[in-house]
């Protein structure tokens, strides 16, 4: 164990004093405090049930566009067809029964920073103590591109089906051409996991036709040994894999999708497109990043650098960490905790832990895994990687294929039941 | 016990603060937001609803052990390397937090 130095214990006791001077239950007992949330994905049911499981006197609204969410862990199975859609699709019936959790089908369209309201689609207009926008990716406009037709499938649900639909459809000995969007985007290892299982698909399936990936980045952005030893090996023959292949313009009719290294056509076109913030985050002003698509945030709290009673979390906030459900529903509860610490009159806890790990399905019954930890660190108040404890699987395996889904299961459940 | 620790623990106690053996421990909801890391997996409070292990109502040495174990392992799986991410400190506080959760019998 750690020595109790003496600079501890002064900063101990100038905590407690702070605590002394704000008892907590004098906020709660006048008034519940109100967090609207907008979105319901990872990071935002995961606010919503641990506000309520930890703080229980607040009063938590969560907003977003549809009935239930899908999720996009395990999307790409459902592409392969070798699960059902009613696997990913997580209801928001706990959050509003078990937890209290006022839950709306609606859509913020515009926020009132000065005096803290939000106008959602319907005409209603939302006060708020806190706001937490937890949108998710929004995609950056290609000419000529229509998702209807040359899906992204990058956001679960109807457009998972149309990809999985166009791939059923796909006459044997044709292309799949799918591109790989520039760093950071949603799911690093994903456009990979996807490239292997639609390659073990059209193996089985469709044998002679091809995976051509279009990646904009210079190499393999996650698991670069799993994915490339899948590439070099298993499908030396199915997937062709370029790099540094920027998107310029696509023919949606067509399926051609023009690059900086060509023109690629395919019977299915899968456009992934760059990512940024959601756009109710860019309207309000928040993406004040070098880049401009995302919005910098305290990560001892989430808070938004530009009002600081604006919470960002998950893919649409710009730090250190990686975008994800795991990292969002992470993210959520280092910021339920803080806002909980805050309405008792108190600071952030100064030294948070934030996580990652996921499972990526290589072929139809094999998976590799990634993990990250990341811890605080003062001096650049970022989330800091701590390289010990990042790393993939050394190779993919059956028993990580099974673990794929307890993991799937306990995420699930942890951030919506 | 180190002489500075018994120190701080007995005037923590005279304050009326909850008397621990480690620092930030007198921040009780310190164990608990680091715990709530390991849920993603390992269940809501450490309550597993499916394959992993549930950490709820674990001992505090038990989990101390494991995660000594897991660093230690010299062909690390994916938990040996989430292992190495936390400080002693931190795993003490996590380990405290789900030896005083309720046991859910439902053990890998």
């Amino acid at each position: 164990m750690n020595g109790f130095t003496r600079r501890q214990f002064l900063k101990l006791l100038g905590a407690t004093s702070a605590f002394a001077a704000a008892p907590p239950a004098l906020r709660a007992a006048t008034t519940a405090p109100r967090v609207v949330i907008i979105g319901g994905g990872f990071g935002g049911a995961t606010l919503a049930k641990y506000l309520k499981h930890w703080g229980g006197n607040i009063d938590v609204t969560l907003v977003d566009a549809n009935a239930s969410h899908y999720s996009c862990i395990l999307s790409n199975l459902v592409v392969t067809n070798a699960i059902p859609m009613s696997r990913i699709t997580l209801s928001y019936a706990n959050l509003a029964g078990k937890y209290g959790v006022t839950v709306l089908k609606d859509m913020a369209v515009a926020i009132d920073p000065d005096g803290h309201k939000v106008t959602l689609a319907s005409g209603m207009v939302l006060p708020y103590d806190r706001l937490v926008l937890a949108p998710g990716i929004d995609f950056v406009p290609i000419p000529g591109w229509d998702p209807n037709l040359a899906p992204h499938a990058w956001q679960a649900g109807p457009q998972t089906t149309l990809l999985k639909n166009q791939l059923a459809a796909m006459p044997t000995g044709e292309f799949f051409v799918m591109t790989v969007p520039k760093s950071p985007y949603r799911c690093p290892p994903g456009p990979y996991e996807r490239a292997c299982v639609v390659a073990d698909y059209l193996k089985r399936r469709k044998p002679g036709s091809k995976v051509i990936l279009l990646d904009a980045n210079p190499g393999i952005t996650a698991e670069p040994h799993n994915f490339g030893t899948a590439f070099s090996t298993i499908y030396k023959d199915v997937i062709e894999y370029y790099t540094n292949a920027s998107v310029l313009e696509v023919d949606s009719v067509n399926k051609v999708v023009l690059t900086s290294i060509g023109s690629f056509g395919g019977a299915v076109l899968n456009i992934i497109p760059n990512q940024q913030a959601g756009k109710i985050v860019r309207d309000t002003g928040l993406t004040t990043d070098p880049t401009g698509r995302w919005a910098p945030v305290d990560v001892l709290n989430y808070a938004s650098t530009t009002y600081p009673d604006i919470h960002v979390l998950g893919d649409s906030q710009a730090s250190t960490q990686p975008k994800s459900g795991h990292m969002a529903s992470s993210q959520a509860k280092v910021c339920a905790d803080a806002m909980l610490r805050g309405f008792a009159g108190g600071a952030p806890y100064p030294a948070p832990v934030t996580n990652s790990a996921c499972y990526s399905p290589i072929t139809a019954s094999t998976a590799s895994w990634l993990t990250a930890v990341y811890q605080y660190d003062p001096a650049s108040k970022a989330m800091k990687l701590v390289p010990a404890a990042f790393g993939e699987a050394p190779a993919p395996s059956g028993d990580n294929y099974q673990d794929m889904f307890k993991w799937a299961d306990n995420i699930f459940a942890d951030s919506f039941m | 016990m180190r002489t500075s620790q018994k120190i701080a623990t007995a005037l923590l106690a005279a304050l009326g603060v909850a008397a621990s053996t480690s620092a930030p421990a007198a921040d009780p909801m310190a164990g608990r937001l680091l715990a709530s890391q390991c849920a993603q997996c390992h269940g809501t409070d450490g309550h597993a609803v499916s394959g992993f292990e549930s950490l709820a109502g674990e001992s505090v040495e038990e989990i101390i052990k494991e995660f000594r174990e897991m660093r230690a392992d010299t062909t690390p799986d994916i938990m040996d390397l989430q292992a190495r991410g936390y400080t002693e400190e931190q795993v003490r506080l996590i380990a405290e937090f789900f030896a005083a959760q309720p046991h859910s019998g439902s053990d890998d």
